[in-house]
């Protein structure tokens, strides 16, 4: 029974790895790519806790789409663009959000497998003894459960 | 798991190597697949340390001035090197990844070395162009301005 599951988790482990690739891709691209987020300024590095400047394009996109003054945090006191606004341009869309929220749930649930067991694979091989083995799993799965719980709830309530 | 890509050593070695190494860590053969294993748990490791912690920080998605407050935090030196970092280890674990997903489901092949080298070039590819944003930030922040 035992070599059963393991061998469909190891199987699994190699689909959520495949799967990650393209979810990391689209995650790093969104984040830290895209022309609206790419801010290669001299702001960017910065030991005074300022928020960073946005391109136009970031600018211009949550103006469209957040009037100022309607919901607090979406911009700066001089009226620029804050890191909140550019980030509810997906999580609060109209018509978007719904998916970007799936998106970010199925890479959570998704990294957390993943991750997580890899852990415990790291685990049980350096710890021999058994009731060793069954704490560290608990422990890590506990753990994952507490992160994705937490997860869920700040992507599903995130500009609601 | 494991994936040995060095050619199959001579019998004679082998005896020889497991008799005089009594020490528990020198009996593994550290050679090129041996080190990819080893970076690639290593890298593992540090990837599940950096989820726990990202997941933990993005609670602040519920509060726009909490969130605003963590990306300032984000912008500084340390976490520029930090993003960069992650970069490597998020490539080398992922182009490591992808070739012991190709072995394990199209098995053994003899252009296994090819396949090492390849995506070796392909991960050092990512790294130089997905890290220049960072790189470029620090250089100008510490030098240009």
């Amino acid at each position: 029974m035992a070599n059963k599951s393991k061998a469909i988790n190891w199987f699994l482990h190699r689909i959520t790895g495949t799967f990650l690739v393209f979810l990391l891709i689209t995650h790093f691209w969104v984040q830290h790519y895209d022309s609206q987020v790419a801010s290669i300024s001299k702001t960017v590095v910065t030991q005074e806790q300022t928020t960073p400047e946005y391109p136009n394009e970031a600018q211009e996109a949550v103006e469209a789409r957040f009037a100022p003054g309607e919901v607090d945090g979406y911009y700066n006191e001089d009226g620029s663009v804050t890191p909140y606004g550019v980030v509810m341009l997906r999580l609060a869309d109209p018509v978007y959000a719904v998916l970007w929220k799936g998106f970010n749930i199925l890479f959570l649930i998704v990294a957390l497998h993943h991750g997580f067991y890899g852990l415990n694979n790291v685990l049980t091989d350096y710890i021999r003894n058994d009731m060793g083995k069954m704490v560290a799993k608990t422990l890590s799965w506990s753990l994952a459960l507490v992160l994705l719980v937490i997860g869920l709830y700040s992507v599903i309530t995130a500009g609601w | 798991m494991a994936v040995e890509t060095a050619e199959r050593p001579e019998a004679h070695e082998v005896t020889q190597e497991v008799q005089t190494d009594t020490s528990r860590f020198q009996r593994y053969r550290v050679r090129t697949g041996m080190f990819a294993w080893m970076a690639h748990r290593l890298s593992g490791l540090a990837l599940v340390g950096y989820l726990v912690v990202h997941i933990w920080g993005l609670r602040a998605l519920t509060s726009p001035e909490a969130f605003n407050a963590l990306i300032a935090k984000y912008h500084a030196p340390i976490y520029k090197v930090g993003e960069f970092l992650l970069l490597v280890a998020v490539a080398y674990h992922a182009m490591n990844g992808l070739r012991i997903v190709l072995i394990d489901f199209l098995g053994w092949s003899p252009n296994q070395k090819k396949l090492f080298w390849t995506l070796g070039a392909v991960t050092a590819v990512i790294i130089a162009v997905g890290g220049y944003p960072s790189i470029y930030a620090l250089v100008d922040h510490y030098f240009l301005s």
